[in-house]
């Protein structure tokens, strides 16, 4: 049994063995159906433990320990697996989604020099998103947290020739890594109050204590909603995404948009009695989520880079779903979380299509909305398949998006006022950039010769975006208003009211995101327009996201730059002049004077030693 | 003890750390090799003192004796006599100061800790003098003390074969 | 008194490298100066043996010997294995550098030798005496093999900086124990505060005090560390490799031996001074590593940010995080040195700027792969040992009340990240240039880092294996 639950993951890590292995012999259609086949396998062993899950009258969780990990005094952890209702859902999304990508992937790379290499940085994504949402306790669901971090790490940086993109795939991690700084006390500090990191026992005590942990619980709870910004791109953590489009295109489809950043919604769903005990850390992450959804959707209305616009669409989107979670509509935020899946997968399959059929002349960007046009004609199955998404972005009925954004707008209008109005903003923005997004690309004639001589991609790509795209169109039947099947289906974990469709509401965000689509269409009638408008003002603070990144490069990056540099000339005079750039001449010169005179060094070695000595003997004379 | 005694090992004292000063501030090796002697000579006399006979003699025959002769022997044979005039390189001037400053510091910490603690006198804990006959000196340092004793055995050991590595002529 | 068996059974792992490395020197005679690699693996297999010996005395109950002296328990003993493994590691990796670099001697294995007996007798020192001993016998050695790649300038520079500073801490400790014996009148680190009326004498306090400076110099800790830098960049790699590991293991077995395992009932005193003390450590230590761009220098203000980790553990008072930080990290940092070791060796130049380092994930994919782990374990990506490092020492220091020092700690961590990253994005990103030379082969430096990686994921995925070895940690012979 252990053997069968941990399978999923094991799959990918054969497919990695035997890639690693043989792959070279394999060639690169071996490997690419290698790689896709294991994956497969994952989704057929899950879909065998959601119907176990399912069969089970009271779907009750599979729970396995499959190997002893840590065992020190009090702290007891095991690799331990758990399919419930929550994470069975999860697994279909991780492997479903992720198989498609990695067929797709077969057709996008072809040609890539380091075909294999993807492949298993690929399978190792699927392999440690598994971990993430598998794990039966917090200990080993950060192992897959981390994991995914260093997978998307590599995968941004995979073209590596280009300096920016590996940078890019620094800044990522980095900025991950803060969030995890606060996920990493937050998980000691769940250690100190409830002696153990099982979700079994947590979360048992705090039914059984309730109200007498409110304090211990907002703590907890806001320093898991720190590592939750980090993972999910939200508001002060998201600016490492938008630059995480430097990765190939199907990463950014399957860990940017539909899997890996979705990480942090998960674990707040997960941990949601936690946070139902905190209602101050509660309405803190409403307010986040709503601000990010409308920041992030207003700088995607003046992106040129196709992939930048669903960048900031899907920080967007996690906004949704953040703030559905604040509001305590954890089940609504769920399935937001598995329609964008769907949506926003098929628009960067969609869009890497386009990228794909726009090679035709190197110097042009095929990235660059300015350069595209008309495509509609020439790539008939992307267009459609963009489309679709695109009116599921923007919440058309009756496609999914539809369905949970109208879930979420509506606990935020029974809830919080200031919330609601964000995100009621958010989604008319939403329809307004996939409007222009969809006019700039498909509509009007082509803008360069790149765009002229575009063709449609081979089956091997268009056959994942016809899967996706009925998915995008059909994922609303999954929890349809008043009580859906989702709503059953999680409420062993999550029991919550579920309300019926407000058909008021419903039809004036419906009415509203038709005009705002016709808007957009009237207004890029002329697509010069687009290139005007960021120049300058307005346009230009949008597209440089409200500028956070600039600020934060003005108000952290630098002094912090300034400080490291000045310590280490001061300490450690050894420094080569590689990295002198930028400190004061006085600095420069006094470590040109030092260097000449090394025993003067090794004195001041000495001096600094005596001054710590004479601390370290007055603190203990002092304390005494 | 008397107070003879007492005054005694003031003025000791006193000898002791004037020969250290010299030894350090004198730009003369030969000097600084003599004033060494001194202070080896003084704790030689402070050891007596404490009715330690066999560390003194030891200490004169060897560090005093043997040792000093070597370190004159071999400052005569390279002629460096003289040390060069104490450089004040430009911009290093503060470290000098700054030094005095320091372990004027420790120093007045210690004295400070020593002189609010009230315990001058030794504890009742401390073991009463051993008996510090040469026969009673080897069956501590073979008795109780064997195990130290190996390791600076070793420790002779690896100095040697250390300095053997640095001044082979590779 | 007599000898008896309980007493070599003690030191059994000091006693046999010890005397191994008086057979060394005396077998170094009778094989030809062509035949040197003869003496590397006759030092291998010593420390094997030792190695050996030690962890068939892990089970062993603790006890003391030559009159309390000395005391065994099974922390002692795992430290015995871990250095001596670690020596083992090192003689890999020196066998093809020190060929090329002209210094494969005999004498580098000898002193090798008396260095590794030095720290087996600081792992089990239970008097101020023998740690004392014990440390001057681990250092003696290692100031001449610093600068065994004489006359080049810069190891020679690098020994001269070690030593000058190195007998400066030496003088602190000495006087230090010279305090302590003249307030309590014992050198026994278990009754030394024993003593009626003497725990609060301020006389103890200044000699405990001038210790901790001498043995902060050891484990390189704020402010005591200004001399690793230099030291180790100078140095022959595969000897700052084993300075970056094993001495930083023995350093860290001193104040363990001092802190936790004597000098009962004194916690609440020492206690914050090594909070502060491991506070600026982390904070210099990964600041200061920001800035290089030389890899050796990097990875020596890095050893300084890991003793800043090992000392928030010593601060909480748990021997166990400690002793298993030290693990992971000493096998982490071998296999970056590895790495370094194989760079450039062709040329007998040290490659030791990060440029030469580009491309190398492509050139050689499977080094480049030791690098880039290596520097993910450094960071404390699970599941490398480093994670769980990390995990233990800052659990525990929350356990203590120590919630700022566990913030700042997983804070600086995050820090670090940057500056490793840089080294694995140059190895992996970079085109390489052609005036990098490739890596010269060598089977034995490959086992090494093979060793290290298989020792770095281990430990990661099941420390339950260490934990159980470490045992429940140092526990005071007196109530």
């Amino acid at each position: 049994m252990e053997l069968f639950v941990a399978s999923p993951i094991l799959f990918p890590l054969l497919g990695i063995l035997l890639n690693v292995l043989i792959g070279k012999k394999l060639g690169e259609r071996g490997v690419g159906w290698l790689a896709s086949t294991v994956v497969v396998a994952s989704f057929a062993v899950s879909l065998a433990l959601f119907a176990q899950v399912a069969g089970d009258s009271e779907h009750a969780a599979v729970h396995v320990k499959v190997l002893p990990w840590i065992s020190a005094g009090p702290l007891q952890v095991s690799w331990g697996l758990l399919v419930d209702p929550l994470s069975s859902v999860m697994m279909l999304i991780v492997t479903g989604i992720g198989a498609l990508i990695h067929i797709y992937s077969i057709g996008y790379m072809h040609g890539d020099p380091h075909f294999q290499r993807f492949f298993v940085y690929l399978n190792l994504f699927i392999a440690s998103m598994l971990t993430l949402v598998m794990a039966d306790n917090f200990l080993v669901l950060f192992v897959g947290w981390e994991l995914v971090g260093l997978c998307s790490y590599l995968l941004i940086g995979f073209w590596f020739t280009e300096l920016k993109n590996a940078a890019a795939g620094r800044k990522a991690f980095v900025v991950n890594r803060i969030g995890d700084v606060g996920f990493v006390l937050g998980i000691l500090a769940i250690f100190v109050t409830f002696g153990s990191l099982d979700f079994a026992e947590v979360f048992k005590a705090v039914k059984a204590q309730g109200g007498a942990l409110a304090a211990a619980a907002g703590v907890i709870t806001l320093l898991l909603f720190i590592g939750a910004t980090g993972k999910s791109a939200q508001i002060p953590l998201f600016v490492w995404l938008p630059d995480a489009m430097a990765g190939p295109t199907p990463v950014s489809a399957l860990i940017h948009a539909a899997t890996m950043v979705t990480a942090g919604i998960y674990m707040m769903t997960r941990a949601h009695a936690l946070f139902e005990l905190a209602p101050f850390t509660q309405q803190i992450v409403a307010l986040v989520g709503a601000l990010t959804a409308l920041v992030a959707g207003t700088s995607a209305l003046r992106q040129l880079d196709i992939k930048r616009v669903l960048a900031y669409s899907t920080v967007s989107q996690l906004g949704f779903m953040v703030a559905a979670a604040g509001l305590g509509a954890y089940v609504a935020s769920m399935f937001h979380l598995l329609t964008h899946a769907f949506f926003k997968a098929l628009l960067f399959l969609a869009a890497g299509s386009v990228i794909h059929g726009m090679g035709h002349d190197r110097h042009t960007d095929p990235q660059d909305m300015r350069n595209m046009g008309g495509l509609a004609r020439r790539m008939p199955v992307t267009f459609a398949a963009f489309v679709i998404g695109g009116l599921a972005l923007a919440g058309v009925p009756p496609l999914s998006g539809f369905f949970s954004k109208d879930e979420i707008l509506l606990a935020a209008f029974t809830h919080q006022p200031l919330t609601f109005l964000l995100l009621g903003a958010t989604a008319i923005v939403t329809a307004l950039y996939v409007g222009r997004q969809l006019i700039l690309v498909f509509l009007g004639e082509p803008r360069t010769a790149s765009a002229a001589h575009a063709h449609e991609s081979p089956a091997v790509m268009t056959a994942p975006l016809i899967a996706l795209a009925v998915g995008a169109v059909l994922g609303g039947a999954l929890n349809l208003p008043g009580g859906g099947w989702l709503h059953h289906w999680l409420e062993p974990l999550i029991a919550e009211q579920a309300k019926p469709l407000n058909l008021p509401l419903a039809a004036f965000f419906t009415a509203l995101s038709v005009l705002a689509l016709a808007v957009a269409g009237w207004m890029y009638r002329r697509p010069e327009r687009a290139a005007r408008e960021v120049a300058r003002g307005v346009g230009l603070f949008l597209a440089r996201a409200w500028r956070i990144d600039d600020a934060y490069a003005q108000v952290v990056v630098k002094p912090f730059y300034f400080i490291s540099t000045v310590c280490a000339q001061v300490v450690d005079v050894g420094l080569v002049d590689g990295a002198v750039n930028g400190v004061g001449d006085v600095f420069r010169r006094l470590a040109q004077l030092v260097r000449g005179l090394q025993t003067g060094l090794v004195r001041n070695y000495g001096l600094v030693m005596l001054l710590g000595a004479v601390l370290v003997t007055a603190y203990f004379v002092v304390v005494r | 003890m008397t107070m003879a005694e007492w005054a005694l090992l003031v003025l000791l004292g006193a000898l002791s750390l004037a020969s250290a000063l010299g030894l350090l501030l004198s730009r003369n090796a030969v000097y600084a090799a003599l004033f060494l002697v001194l202070n080896f000579s003084v704790g030689a006399v402070i050891y007596l003192l404490f009715n330690a006979p066999f560390l003194a003699v030891t200490q004169v025959a060897v560090y005093a004796g043997a040792i000093m002769v070597l370190f004159v022997f071999v400052i005569m044979l390279l002629g460096a006599e003289r040390l060069a005039p104490a450089e004040n390189p430009p911009g290093l001037a503060y470290q000098r100061p700054l030094a005095i400053i320091l372990a004027v510091a420790l120093l007045a910490v210690a004295a400070w800790a020593l002189l609010s603690g009230a315990q001058i006198e030794p504890s009742p804990s401390v073991a009463p003098r051993p008996d510090s006959s040469p026969q009673a000196m080897g069956m501590w340092l073979f008795g109780p003390y064997l195990l130290p004793l190996q390791v600076v055995a070793l420790l002779l050991l690896a100095a040697m074969v250390g300095a053997l590595v640095l001044s082979r002529k590779s | 008194m007599m000898i008896n068996s309980t007493d070599v059974v003690a030191v059994l792992p000091f006693i046999s490298v010890a005397l191994g490395s008086v057979g060394l020197l005396i077998a170094d005679l009778l094989i030809p100066a062509e035949r040197r690699h003869v003496t590397a693996w006759l030092a291998a297999a010593l420390l094997l043996t030792a190695a050996v010996i030690a962890l068939s005395l892990l089970g062993s109950p603790t006890f003391e010997a030559f009159g309390g002296m000395v005391i065994s328990d099974p922390t002692a003993f795992f430290l015995d294995t871990l250095i001596c493994t670690i020596g083992l590691v090192t003689i890999l990796l020196t066998l093809r550098y020190n060929q090329v670099r002209g210094i494969l001697r005999g004498e580098f294995y000898i002193l090798l030798a008396l260095s590794i007996s030095g720290m087996t007798l600081v792992t089990h020192a239970n008097n101020l005496l023998i740690l004392l001993l014990g440390i001057e016998l681990l250092s003696i050695p290692l100031y001449v093999l610093c600068g065994i790649a004489r006359p080049r300038l810069e190891s020679e520079e690098s020994a001269l900086k070690y030593f000058l500073t190195g007998a400066f801490a030496s003088g602190f400790l000495v006087y230090g124990i010279a305090l302590t014996y003249g307030a309590s009148g014992t050198l026994s680190l278990q009754t030394a505060p024993a003593a009626p009326n003497v725990s609060g004498d301020p006389l103890l306090l200044i000699g405990i005090g001038l210790i901790l400076v001498g043995l902060g110099f050891k484990v390189a800790a704020v402010p005591f560390h200004l001399w690793a830098p230099d030291t180790y960049e100078g140095a022959p790699t595969t000897v700052t490799a084993f300075m970056a590991t094993a001495t930083k293991v023995a350093g860290f077995a001193a104040l363990l031996r001092v802190l936790h395992g004597g000098l009962p009932g004194m916690e609440s005193t020492w206690q914050p001074l090594v909070a502060i003390i491991a506070a600026a450590t982390m904070i210099v230590g990964n600041l200061a590593a920001l800035a290089q761009q030389n890899l050796k220098r990097m990875l020596a203000y890095s050893s300084i940010a890991h003793a800043g980790y090992a000392l928030v553990g010593v601060a909480a008072h748990d021997t166990t995080s400690v002793v298993f930080y030290l693990t992971g990290y000493a096998f982490t940092t071998l296999a970056a040195f590895a790495v370094i070791t194989a760079i450039g060796s062709s040329e007998g130049e040290e490659m030791q700027f990060l440029e030469a380092y580009s491309g190398l994930g492509r050139q050689k994919p499977l080094l480049g792969a030791v690098l880039a782990i290596a520097m993910f374990s450094l960071i404390g990506i699970p599941p490398t040992v480093g994670f769980i490092g990390k995990y233990f020492v800052f659990q525990a220091a929350v356990a203590k009340g120590l919630v700022w020092l566990a913030v700042l700690g997983v804070l600086t961590s995050a820090m670090a990240a940057y500056y490793y990253l840089r080294v694995v994005m140059v190895a992996f990103i970079r085109e390489g240039s052609a005036a990098a030379p490739l890596p010269t082969p060598s089977a034995p430096r490959n086992l090494a880092a093979a060793i290290s990686v298989a020792a770095v994921f281990v430990l990661g995925v099941v420390p339950a294996l260490l934990l159980s070895m470490i045992g429940n940690g140092m526990l005071s012979t007196t109530p």
